[in-house]
């Protein structure tokens, strides 16, 4: 092993950012891959594109593909067909050069028993760098701090509970600053403290680092991830940004008191609107708008209510969905 | 967890490199530190000084109706034949979850997670496993077996044929380690590792007299009776040769197969 010269935070931080900015492509890309075992396929034809800093959720119901996804990009799994790549390298043949630049947290993280924390971390360390033990143990103390094991860090993982263990996993993932952090259910075995405090590390390495996590906490995806990708069955379903996903598109919800029948009446005598549905509940009367040209509807929707002297507008806005509906929707509306 | 900037780390060097070592520096520290740092290298002294040593301890103070040169050679014969076989079984049991306890456990795929080559997961095991046994197993029991003799034995053992036949013996801890940790690469479950590993033993010891001479001289079935001739000075030459090929032939054979499916291993 040769070596190269040395390296801090922030020329990792710098380079992350310089390889970004020359090559502009994809961190990971691939293409038409598949994965069967057997007469199982486990993954379909999946093309995906994961761009530089970004932190993209990677969601599906248990057995939809989403570790056998991650083993394939990690070279840890061989796909039936189609192509992989991180960073531009081919994920089959140039795989320890891709580990190399990569932190991996696997669904159910475990270690060597009898290696305490710091061992544990010292060994992971070592197949990134070498240097001075003070330089080691710096990097080591950092990384326990961060993921607040600190007080734990000489104690044998033998008697870490799963949440710590989930801990230490995250702490050897990002051990060696990589430049794509691949986190397979980051926060499942955490409480809810925990997995704040992994959504906070996420947010604080997406400057350095592109994340890529597969998660069923549809909450925490909502919160900090820029794009999401749906599997089901193998397939992917949907792959779009976060906002475009939960983006009501040309849907308005309005929360009104008063003459709802007469409101509606008069929306559906515009030409730009296509339909007016009307529910009422405990909290009163919602119209929910379908409308064919946005532009028109932002501009005048809300005014056309409100020239009607009978009617009282408490609330306006454009439909957002959460993700829990879009990921059932599309979910469930695949299998039925 | 406090989100703390990041502050040092100024001298670390990042690791280069490719090919089949990547990686094997940090898994080799790791191994050796298993056997050295924990109390797997004292137990494994302990059993096998106990055994061997024992044995052949009280074989030398039983010197009834025979020559000072027949008890030393009893004596070094039954160190040798012993050690060949209770050796072999040793290995077995002791490294068949090796590799596949670290394939069910998980930590096999955290390894491969990192940059480091398959065959240096392998080749790791392989060397540490093969330091450690002929350490404790071989080279510590041989120096108190000549200790030993030297204060009960009428005829002193000599020093120099007597550590031929202990390389001979580490030729077949080689093998049996090799061995092992291939059926482990090959197998998901210990049974067909422990089946495998230690049926070969047995046939060796109860059934050789019956099989063809050409199948026998060309296993490690004879290796104690060869290390024993070393020390000795008995067999001849060729005798002693085509047992020694034969293994080490093997060595290769099953150390490149167990590579090779560990490379196609999918975690």
């Amino acid at each position: 092993m040769d070596t190269g010269s040395t390296s801090t935070s922030s020329d990792l931080l710098q380079k992350s950012v310089m390889r970004g900015e020359r090559d502009g492509s994809d961190v990971i890309t691939t293409s038409g891959l598949t994965k069967t075992f057997g007469a199982i396929e486990a993954l379909t034809d999946l093309d995906l594109n994961v761009p530089h800093h970004s932190i993209v959720g990677f969601l599906g119901p248990n057995g939809a593909g989403k570790t056998t996804a991650i083993k394939l990009l990690l070279g840890l799994s061989r796909p039936t067909s189609g192509k992989a790549s991180v960073f531009g390298l081919d994920a089959v043949e140039d795989s320890t050069a891709i580990r190399a630049r990569v932190g991996f947290l696997a669904q159910e993280p475990r270690f060597y028993t009898h290696l305490t924390a710091r061992e544990t971390l010292e060994f992971t360390t070592r197949f990134f760098f070498r240097g001075p033990k003070e330089a080691l143990r710096d990097r080591i103390d950092e990384t326990l701090e961060l993921v607040g094991l600190a007080d734990k860090a000489d104690r044998p993982t033998k008697g870490f509970s799963g949440g710590e263990r989930q801990r230490l996993g995250i702490a050897q993932a990002q051990v060696n600053h990589p430049d794509l952090l691949v986190l397979d259910e980051p926060a499942a075995a955490l409480d809810p403290l925990g997995r704040r405090d992994v959504l906070a590390v996420m947010e604080r390495l997406r400057e350095h680092t592109t994340i890529f996590y597969s998660t069923h906490i549809l909450d925490d995806v909502q919160r900090v991830s820029d794009h999401v990708v749906i599997l089901d069955h193998g397939r992917k379903v949907a792959d779009a940004s976060t906002s475009q996903l939960l983006d009501g598109g040309c849907t308005y919800e309005l929360a009104l008191r008063g003459d709802v029948a007469a409101a509606g009446a008069s929306l559906r005598s515009r030409s730009w609107v296509s339909d007016v549905a009307t529910t009422t509940n405990a909290d009163g009367h919602h119209l929910t708008v379908t409308v064919t040209d946005q532009e028109t509807a932002d501009a005048h929707l809300l005014r056309s209510i409100l020239q009607d002297d009978d009617v009282i507008v408490t609330a306006f806005g454009r439909k957002h969905y959460n993700l829990e509906d879009v990921f059932l929707q599309l979910v469930e509306g695949r299998e039925s | 967890m406090t989100a703390r900037a990041s502050t040092a780390n100024v001298d670390l060097i990042p690791v280069r490199g490719s090919g089949w070592r990547i990686g094997l520096g940090n898994l080799l520290r790791k191994e050796f530190g298993q056997w050295w740092t924990t109390r797997l290298w004292w137990i494994q002294t302990l059993i096998w000084l106990v055994l061997l040593n024992g044995v052949t301890t009280v074989i030398m103070l039983d010197s009834s109706g025979m020559t000072p040169a027949e008890l030393v050679n009893e004596a070094v014969q039954t160190f040798f034949l012993v050690a060949a076989t209770a050796v072999g079984i040793g290995i077995v049991l002791t490294l068949q979850g090796s590799i596949v306890g670290e394939k069910e456990l998980g930590t096999a795929a955290w390894v491969m997670s990192k940059p480091a080559s398959r065959a240096s997961f392998v080749v790791s095991k392989l060397i540490a496993h093969f330091t450690g046994f002929a350490i404790t197993t071989i080279i510590i029991p041989s120096a108190v077996f000549l200790v030993s003799a030297s204060f009960i034995l009428p005829e002193p053992v000599p020093f120099g044929p007597f550590a031929l036949g202990t390389a001979v013996m580490a030729l077949n801890v080689l093998f049996y380690v090799t061995l092992t940790l291939a059926l482990g690469c090959i197998f998901k479950g210990r049974g067909p590792i422990a089946g495998i590993g230690i049926g070969f033993i047995l046939v060796g010891q109860f059934f050789k007299g019956m099989l063809p001479e050409p199948i026998v001289v060309a296993t490690p079935w004879l290796l104690g009776e060869v290390a024993a001739s070393f020390a000795m000075q008995q067999l001849p030459v060729f005798d002693r040769v085509v047992p020694l090929v034969a293994t080490t032939v093997e060595i290769l054979v099953f150390g490149a197969v167990g590579i090779w499916r560990f490379n196609r291993e999918e975690f």
